[in-house]
């Protein structure tokens, strides 16, 4: 399998008046496509920064960002519009649905800018949401809350689901439930999956486990048999 | 420093942002609301200023007599009178290429309605003059004035043409309009001010008063007006007895000088009759110089005749003087020949007679010496005689002296002279004895006698040989002389007679000269002749002349007499300033703002303080971790709430303070400043802080603000700590109405559907935005309505309700012949289309306590009324004929009067009693009062037929403006008009007046447009950064730039709209409101907003809208997706 999703020597320097601080001093790692990757480190170490130049929602300062062939590096504002309304999934830490519009209309918000959807009714059954779809997010809970976000993540169909802290606001159990999902989808599907957290006691559950400290990967382990999330405790 | 305080600064300079848009926006609803406010006092402030450095009278005085001098002592004399100065005044007209117009031409007054020099100076001596900055005239041209009557200008001023050497203006003429006058198009154009002195009359035509302490007072206030009404009042009684005053003045004047004439007659009959005797005297003087003239010419023939006779005689003369003369030559020639003989025979003797002559004399010596031998012999003897005698004197004399003894002795010295005495005695009779001397002494005396007697007879024969020969001689010289003389005289006669002969030629040549001369002498006495004879005619013709003449001046004399009989006794007219053109029009203009200033400036307050506490109000809310925290940390809820409530006070003060300090000074000054296109000559505005409006905006704006933030406060910190320090549960999602419909919900795409929800979600947001832009819609609304009901007026009374081109008022007292004259004038005029008469009448309509002037109206020809007025209801547009049952009354008016159809009101009569009139129907009306009726009404209300005093025209529908007031002033130009009023004078004057207003409603309307941008701008912003993470979360989710700002756009241009609608009723209800208060009495606004008014506001509402979300736009762009990670706070 390629390498669908490859970071050669990403830095990224914020200037901030005369001192020059560096988030990501020349990251490097890949990853597969289909594989459930898992980027960890403590607060600061940089995987907010990898996972907004991933996402597009930054640029990097330089380096080579390839996403399924293409170089993101070099995309323009727009380009990075279009890539993060086409192939790119995003699930926050605080869910971000548009507290006005029903769960499955908050799907349908994703959809309705896709090239290529998914049905928003169907990916709502899957995150196990069938019963729900009419409810505002204020109706919900925290886990549901996320599930829809992910449903809305999943129904744009995109090449690559990422997800910023997905249990950050979550309970224990809830939170558990929710990386299941992730993963399901990931083996069900063929997704690719990178999830941030500074949770290393989930890496066992990946394909992948990209350590950063200081803004550069300190390491990188490939798991040859990922555990289920049901057996992680933390 | 408390850490508390340290939080309240840093959060001042955090949020400064905030701070200084609550302080702005405050400050900007402050200055609007005491700035319009104040600028109605300011505006009477900055007139008073203006008329009181002008000097501008209070009180003007006018009588039909004129005004002299005494009367305007007396009226200075009066107790609320501070000064009274006589002015002149008069109107003519003056022409320029191709036009005619007229100016009023009035007298300097000094230390009163003082002029302001612009250009050039004052006008110093007759002559010269100052003209009106509003006419065209420049310093240096002339300008020649005529009469507009029969008076020549030269009886009123003493100069016809006047120099401009200055231009300038009066407090007089605040305005564009100058008056009104009885010559030319009827209207001024303009004023000339000349010194005193330039003016002919004897008394003064106006007298201007200032009131004693009415300068302390503001114009146009209520104080101003009773102090002015009080001072009226006096000088109004005064008045009245100047009145009887000045025309026992003027009688007795007009007595004297009829005196004087008649005097002067009398010495005119004298003198006439004088001059005709003393030329009758000199005719028959001249007669008898010509009778003497002819008699001396008889004379001179008759001299000349016998001057000839002379002539002929002394020509005879002359003939026998030469014969004299030839006769006297031959007596001469023979004289000369005797004279030779005689001289002859002379010679001869001569020698002869001298011989003998000579022997005489030679024995006349001899003679000679013989005497003197025998004389001095004599002597000798004597000489010795009288020796002795003096020898013996002496002797004796001794012999007496002494005694003998002593003389005859020689030895003494006596006795040796005696002896010696003795001896010479002797001596001397011794001579004597010897020579016989005494003998000879008696001899001698005799023979010296006989000698002389001889020598005497010699000397007289010499003698008469001597003469003989003497006088011979002398015969012949005498003869000589005699024949020289002779000769002489013969030779001196020729040339008489040539002489003579020339003076006879001379004379004969004067004869003739004579002649002539009595010859001309004669044709001169013919010529004299006739001259007598013109000279009696012309007496005659004197005569007659004279007696004319004579008559004629006892018939003026007479004629006087009756006009004294006839002077009235002077009635005064005594007026405030309201007389002068346009000065209660500032007034009402300041009233207007009042009523403006009354409701604008409340909603600007309103929006602006709602602003402000929807500030505030998110300001709390977003802090409200911190109060959990604060309270938490055990901070009492005052300790917390004292830091929102200062910083809002802080904030509102500050913007209170900054508003009124610029609100009151810059507003007003725009407002005034607008005014002064209108009233340009008030140079100066004046615009003092009035406290009472500031303190009263700044209180409103501290307790808005204050409450707001107290309420919110109150509402958080209810809460537990806990609660608060948690993010707030989200604000649910919640189905709005018209999900419930889902032929239309199914058709919106989720974008609609969520702006849908989100304006039901955010309910506070909703109502303010809706309010704010609904206010800001509203204002626009009332600006443009407020134009376009001004506006209306002009147009709507005279298209569609009024609809004559002009009224001519006629003179008073018009004869019956004179009116049919001038019918057959104007009905035989091309000009007019047609006319009609009227009578109109300024009355005093009364209901109740209420009472108004109104114009009473009677329409002579009730046929042809639909031409001239159309009379219906406003709203129903229903038409209304005039009838003899009742009268039909001006909207207004019945407003005023608060009479509606069916009333009965009275017309208030001061010398009559009152009388009643039934209403039958008001009609819409817009400028003005009237009370409309028919002739047939009017006899049964008033007793008596109306006597048409105007009458009403329309002009050919094809002419111009220019061709109406052409056609006018020939309708002027008879004896029978007064004046012509035309109904677009009044409908330009009126626009004039409302121009002004129209540049205050601009101001308005930008203010309004400026509040709606501030409001649209704080609530997008607001709106925005209130859902920041929402909007991040978007462009995470891949939504293009345009994409997310449709998304928050399509909630504003919703807002918009809805707020449009609520601005429209809003504005409606409002203007309405405003019309209704702004409105003067003389006058009722229109009530309508045109279409193109809402539209107008509409797009300003929509275009700022549209700005602020393009200005939006690049804030939504700047959102950062990162703060979609971001936890809620």
């Amino acid at each position: 399998m390629d390498n669908f999703v490859k970071l050669e020597d990403v830095t990224k320097i914020y200037r901030m008046g005369e001192v020059e601080i560096a988030a990501a001093a020349g990251i490097n790692f890949e990853i597969k496509k289909g594989e459930f990757a898992v980027v960890v480190g403590p607060s600061g170490a940089g995987k907010t920064t990898v996972l907004n130049i991933l996402g597009g929602m930054d640029t990097a300062t330089d380096g080579i960002v390839e996403v399924d062939g293409e170089d993101i590096a070099d995309y323009s504002a727009r380009q990075l519009t279009a890539y993060r309304r086409d192939d790119i999934g995003f699930v926050f830490q605080f869910y971000n649905l548009i507290p006005n519009l029903t769960a499955l209309e908050n799907v349908e918000l994703a959809l309705q800018i896709c090239k290529n959807p998914r049905d928003a009714e169907e990916v709502l059954e899957e995150v196990g949401l069938g019963g729900r779809l009419a409810n505002f997010p204020a109706q919900l809970s925290g886990g549901e809350q996320q599930r829809v976000s992910i449903a809305r993540a999943l129904a744009k169909n995109p090449k690559l689901l990422l997800c910023d802290e997905p249990t950050g606001a979550l309970d224990y159990n809830t939170g558990k439930a929710i990386l299941k999902l992730l993963q399901d989808t990931c083996r069900n599907k063929g997704m690719t999956v990178i999830l941030i957290t500074h949770n290393l006691a989930i890496a066992p559950m990946a394909d992948r486990v990209i350590q950063i400290k200081n803004g550069r990967v300190s390491k990188i382990t490939v798991n040859e048999k990922p555990v289920p999330v049901e057996t992680i405790e933390w | 420093m408390r850490a508390t305080r340290k939080d309240f600064f840093r959060e001042i300079k955090k949020s400064s942002g905030r701070f200084f848009s609550i302080l702005f926006i405050v400050a900007l609803g402050v200055a609007f609301f005491s700035g319009i406010r104040v600028s109605e006092p300011d505006m009477r402030i900055t007139g008073d200023s203006y008329f009181d450095e002008a000097n501008l009278m209070d009180v003007k005085a006018v009588s039909t007599l004129g005004i002299t001098e005494d009367d305007v002592r007396a009226f200075e004399e009066l107790e609320l009178i501070e000064k009274a100065e006589g002015v002149y005044s008069a109107d003519f007209l003056t022409e320029t290429e191709d036009t005619q117009f007229a100016l009023h031409v009035m007298s300097l007054s000094e230390g009163m309605n003082d002029i302001a020099v612009t250009e050039g100076r004052l006008p110093i001596k007759s002559g010269e003059c100052l003209a009106d900055d509003e006419t065209n005239y420049q310093v240096g041209d002339k300008i020649l004035l005529k009469p507009g009557g029969d008076t020549p200008v030269k009886d009123t001023l003493k100069e016809e043409e006047l120099t401009v050497v200055g231009t300038g203006s009066t407090p007089c003429y605040i305005s564009f309009n100058r008056g009104g006058t009885t010559i030319g198009t009827g209207s001024l154009e303009g004023f000339l001010v000349v010194p005193e002195d330039a003016f002919e009359l004897e008394v003064y035509t106006e007298c201007y008063m200032l009131v004693e302490g009415a300068r302390e007072l503001t114009a146009y206030t209520q104080e101003y007006e009773d102090l002015i009404d009080e001072a009226m009042e006096q000088v109004k009684e005064l008045s009245g007895e100047r009145g009887v005053l000045r025309r026992r003045e003027l009688v007795d004047e007009a007595t004297k000088e009829l005196d004087k004439a008649r005097m002067d007659l009398e010495e005119g009959r004298e003198k006439a009759n004088k001059e005709l005797f003393d030329a009758a005297v000199e005719i028959s003087d001249a007669e008898n110089q010509l009778a003497d003239a002819r008699e001396q010419l008889r004379d001179g023939w008759s001299q000349i005749s016998s001057a000839k006779a002379t002539l002929a005689s002394k020509q005879t003369e002359l003939e026998n003087a030469k014969a004299e003369y030839e006769a006297g030559l031959a007596k001469l020639n023979e004289g000369k020949a005797e004279y030779e003989s005689g001289r002859q025979a002379f010679e001869e003797k001569k020698p002869e007679a001298e011989l003998q002559i000579k022997t005489g004399e030679e024995g006349l010596v001899q003679l000679e010496a013989g005497i003197r031998q025998a004389q001095e012999g004599y002597e000798q003897i004597k000489a010795v005689f009288a020796m002795r005698d003096a020898c013996e004197g002496q002797m004796r004399e001794i012999e007496n002296a002494y005694p003998e003894s002593e003389y005859k002795n020689p030895l003494t010295a006596v006795g040796g002279q005696y002896a010696m005495l003795l001896e010479q005695a002797k001596q001397i009779r011794e001579q004597i004895t010897g020579q016989n001397l005494e003998a000879q002494w008696e001899l001698l005396p005799a023979q010296i006698a006989g000698l002389k007697v001889q020598y005497d007879e010699t000397a007289a024969l010499v003698e008469e040989g001597k003469n003989g020969l003497a006088a011979a001689e002398e015969e012949l010289e005498k003869a000589k002389a005699e024949l020289a003389a002779g000769e002489e005289q013969l030779s001196a006669v020729p040339e008489q007679l040539v002489a003579g002969q020339r003076q006879i030629n001379a004379g004969w040549a004067e004869l003739s000269n004579q002649e002539a001369k009595l010859r001309s002498g004669e044709s001169e006495v013919i010529e004299n002749e006739a001259k007598i004879a013109d000279a009696k005619e012309e007496l005659e013709e004197g005569r007659t002349k004279a007696a004319e003449e004579l008559a004629e001046g006892a018939q003026k004399i007479a004629d006087a007499e009756a006009e004294i009989e006839d002077i009235p006794t002077a009635t005064w007219y005594i007026y405030d300033r309201s007389t002068l053109p346009e000065y209660t029009g500032y007034g009402e203009n300041a009233d207007r703002m009042r009523a403006i200033g009354q409701v604008f400036p409340v909603l600007f307050f309103l929006v602006a303080a709602l602003i402000s506490l929807t500030s505030m109000t998110r300001m709390v809310e977003e802090q409200r971790v911190q109060i959990g925290t604060m309270k938490a940390l055990g901070y009492s809820k005052g300790a917390i709430a004292s830091k929102y409530l200062g910083y809002a006070l802080i904030a509102t003060i500050a913007g209170s303070i900054l508003g009124v300090l610029v609100g009151e000074k810059i507003l007003p000054y725009i407002i005034i400043y607008a005014y002064g296109i209108m009233y340009h000559h008030m140079s100066e505005i004046l615009v003092p802080y009035v406290a009472s409006y500031g303190v009263a905006a700044s209180a409103a704006a501290v307790a808005c603000t204050m409450a707001a933030t107290l309420f919110s406060c109150y509402r958080e910190l209810g809460s537990q700590a806990a609660v608060l320090m948690r993010p707030p549960a989200p604000k649910a999602g919640k189905r709005v109405l018209l999900e419930r419909v889902p032929f239309i919900w199914k058709r919106l795409n989720f974008s609609w559907k969520s702006s849908v929800r989100n304006l039901m979600r955010y309910k506070k947001r909703f109502f303010m935005t809706i309010f704010g832009i609904g206010g800001c819609m509203a204002l626009m609304i009332v600006g443009y309505g407020i134009k376009d009901s001004v506006y209306e007026i002009a147009d709507t009374q005279y298209e569609k309700i009024q609809f004559y081109d002009g009224q001519i008022l006629l003179q008073e007292d018009l004869t019956e012949d004179d009116r049919k004259e001038l019918d057959s004038f104007l009905a035989g005029n091309r000009d007019l289309e047609r006319h009609m008469d009227a009578y109109m009448k300024y009355i005093m309509l009364a209901k109740g306590k209420k009472e108004r002037q109104t114009y009473i109206t009677v329409l002579g020809d009730l046929d042809d009324v639909g031409a001239y007025v159309d009379f219906h209801d406003r709203k129903s547009g229903e038409s209304y004929e005039l009838d003899d049952e009742g009268a039909i009354i001006s909207e207004k008016t019945a407003k005023l009067l608060n009479a509606r159809t069916g009333d009965t009101i009275v017309v208030k009569n001061e010398e009559d009693e009152d009388r009643e009139v039934l209403i039958s129907h008001i009609c819409e009306n817009y400028m003005g009062h009237y009370l409309y009726m028919t002739s047939a009404y009017y006899e049964t209300v008033f007793g008596e037929k109306p006597e048409y005093n105007c009458i009403l025209f329309l002009a050919d529908e094809t002419y111009s403006l220019p061709q109406i007031e052409a056609a006018g002033e020939r309708i002027v130009d008879r004896d029978e008009v007064l004046s012509v009023g035309y109904t677009h004078d009044i409908m330009e004057q009126l626009n004039n007046m409302l121009s002004s207003l129209n540049l205050v409603i601009i101001v308005l309307i930008i203010s309004a447009g400026m509040l709606a941008f501030v409001v649209l701008y704080n609530l997008n912003t607001i709106n925005i950064t209130e859902r920041q993470r929402e909007l991040a979360t978007l462009k995470v989710l891949g939504f293009y730039d345009p994409e997310v700002a449709v998304y928050v756009f399509r909630e504003n241009i919703l807002l918009t709209f809805i707020g449009a609608v609520v601005g429209v009723a809003l504005g409606k209800v409002l203007h309405l409101f405003i019309i209704q208060t702004v409105e003067v009495d003389a006058a009722m606004f229109g009530r309508s907003i045109y279409l193109l008014s809402f539209i107008y506001s509409l797009l300003f509402t929509v275009g700022f809208s549209l700005l602020i979300n393009g200005i939006m736009y690049f804030k939504l762009k700047k959102i950062n997706m990162v703060e979609s990670l971001k936890s809620v706070e």
